[in-house]
């Protein structure tokens, strides 16, 4: 990792993860547009906006599975976007649950939370299985260790994925929309588990409709409309005393 | 019905006198379509695994360009050997390398140039069938890999391949069975298959026939007794469908248990308690207030 660009460090020292005027544009579309947000230790960080404002696409950039057109995501003050970065070691330390699980179908679900310990932090098989215990006991999934995913509900499959990020040990735990998929009964065993999560300290996040999720467990909320970061603050901040007429509107519709 | 007993009694005659023959071509067929498949499976995953390999914008130009180069080469290979027949193929190998090598290079193995070509041939299908499979396992899992740090190659080898192989195992079932019958032009070259035994069997007998119904059975017990393997393999690769669940000792857990289920807890007080939080709630409701 050494030769990453040690960039604005001043500015981006605390925060592990900082955006800065990132870009993104599929073709001609332009779907973020100089986005700039930091991220620091233990903050739960909720993107709120209507669908096709460029939330998710801003998370899958994040995590490099979008590449930015430009713009830099810096990890700790360095950018991990330009050449020669160590992209899978970096994703091994910044999580992701997606909406639509994404869980390893060939794999029971004690399997789908090893084998990423095993095979990308290369740890010993008697470690990897407690670590996987732990966390799979944590999110309510030890009972179903044997299961295959298409055997699971869906709650019970992001639960799972849950697991499965944390038995990774990360940093920041990103979620894209991780109750979009989920039947209404279900929204609630994922958002419990979320909630945990946040009260001890992981730093996560959030994109999400979920707005009394955003409005209670995050410290710091982001608003985005047409690809660009249109009000960001507390959620005090932005669900209380929204300043933009955007984010006024938006609230209005969601919040009945 | 008098003509199948004529025909029955004359396949009889005909087995009890070359059945050994008939035994030997089936011999050789099975070991010639089972080698080739066998083979043509381990060239179809590589060259399906290659023609998959993605690039990335931050890969390294060098790396862009050999990938791309032998991609093309590989398309060239499925391309050509889908698109001309396994005779000639055959007669292409064991007769054009001695033309244009002045007889330096010569085959005199019927057997290896048979698996040679089989093999190839096999291959070349089973390309298109293992990129088939491969893009077939959706593009979620892989994300799912990738995001857990994983490379492409470690995301092949724990996620997809497995998939994919199972996905593309009725394709290899077809093969095997499409091998076996086909493997019979290999006569071009002298190769002395099932069919060939035929061949040289009604030369001499003028059985026409009732060596060809012979010859019915036999490639049909070959094909039959294939596909029932396959799908007892296809079976096992599936795994069980139902699953136990694990009993949890509760002190065991490192983390503590995470209750999702308020209800499941009230289900854990004694009588008493029970009865003490019933009562609230009727008071509760008395009032107006609602309690949970």
């Amino acid at each position: 990792m050494s030769d990453l660009k040690q960039t604005e460090s001043e500015k981006s020292e605390e925060a592990i993860i900082a955006v800065r005027h990132l870009s993104k544009k599929f073709g001609s579309h332009e779907v973020l547009k100089d986005i700039d947000f930091d991220v620091r230790r233990g903050d739960v960080t909720t993107v709120i906006g209507a669908s096709g404002s460029g939330k998710s696409t801003l998370l899958r950039c994040i995590n490099l599975l979008e590449t930015p057109t430009s713009g830099q995501v810096l990890y700790h003050g360095r950018d991990v976007c330009g050449r020669k970065v160590d992209v899978p070691g970096y994703r091994s330390h910044v999580g992701m649950v997606f909406q639509s699980f994404n869980l390893f179908l060939n794999k029971n679900v004690l399997d789908n939370c090893m084998v990423g310990q095993m095979r990308v932090l290369k740890r010993p098989k008697e470690q990897a299985f407690q670590e996987a215990v732990k966390y799979l006991g944590k999110v309510g999934m030890l009972p179903y260790i044997k299961a295959k995913p298409r055997q699971l509900s869906g709650g019970q499959k992001q639960r799972v994925a849950i697991a499965r990020a944390l038995a990774m040990n990360p940093e920041v735990l990103l979620f894209d929309e991780p109750t979009s998929a989920l039947d209404p009964e279900m929204v609630g065993e994922v958002l419990d588990v979320m909630s945990d999560l946040a009260k001890e300290g992981m730093t996560m996040i959030v994109v999400t409709h979920e707005m009394a999720f955003a409005k209670q467990v995050s410290t710091q909320v982001v608003y985005m409309n047409d690809g660009v970061i249109c009000e960001q603050g507390s959620p005090e901040q932005i669900f209380e005393h929204p300043e933009s007429e955007k984010t006024k509107e938006f609230l209005a519709r969601f919040l009945r | 019905m008098g003509q199948f007993a004529k025909l029955g009694s004359d396949m009889v005659s005909l087995w009890s006198k070359y059945g050994g023959t008939y035994m030997g071509g089936i011999y050789r067929t099975l070991v010639l379509a089972t080698i080739g498949t066998v083979i043509g499976c381990l060239i179809g995953f590589v060259c399906g695994i290659v023609q998959t390999i993605p690039v990335y914008k931050n890969d390294s130009p060098v790396k862009k360009v050999i990938l791309k180069v032998v991609q093309i080469i590989l398309r060239i290979y499925v391309e050509v050997f889908r698109g001309t027949p396994m005779i000639l193929q055959a007669v292409f190998i064991y007769y054009g390398l001695p033309y244009f090598s002045n007889n330096t290079i010569q085959f005199d193995g019927k057997w290896l140039v048979s698996i040679i070509v089989v093999s190839i041939n096999t291959g070349a299908y089973m390309t298109e069938s293992m990129r088939g499979g491969i893009i077939s396992v959706d593009t979620g899992q892989t994300e799912g890999a990738m995001a857990i740090g994983m490379t492409h190659f470690q995301t092949m080898t724990s996620v997809v391949l497995p998939q994919a192989i199972r996905n593309i195992m009725p394709q290899i079932g077809n093969n095997f069975i499409i091998n076996v019958k086909d493997t019979s032009v290999m006569f071009i070259i002298g190769f002395t298959d099932f069919f060939a035994v035929h061949k040289s069997v009604v030369g001499a007998t003028f059985t026409y026939f009732p060596s060809a119904a012979i010859e019915m059975i036999g490639y049909l017990t070959m094909t039959l007794l294939a596909s029932w393997l396959l799908r007892l393999l296809e079976k096992k690769m599936d795994g069980k469908s139902d699953y136990e669940l694990v009993a949890v000792d509760q002190l065991t857990l490192p983390a503590g248990v995470y209750h999702v289920d308020s209800q499941k807890a009230e289900k854990d007080l004694n009588p008493d308690e029970r009865a003490a939080l019933l009562k609230e709630r009727e008071k509760a409701a008395e009032g107006g207030k609602e309690v949970r």
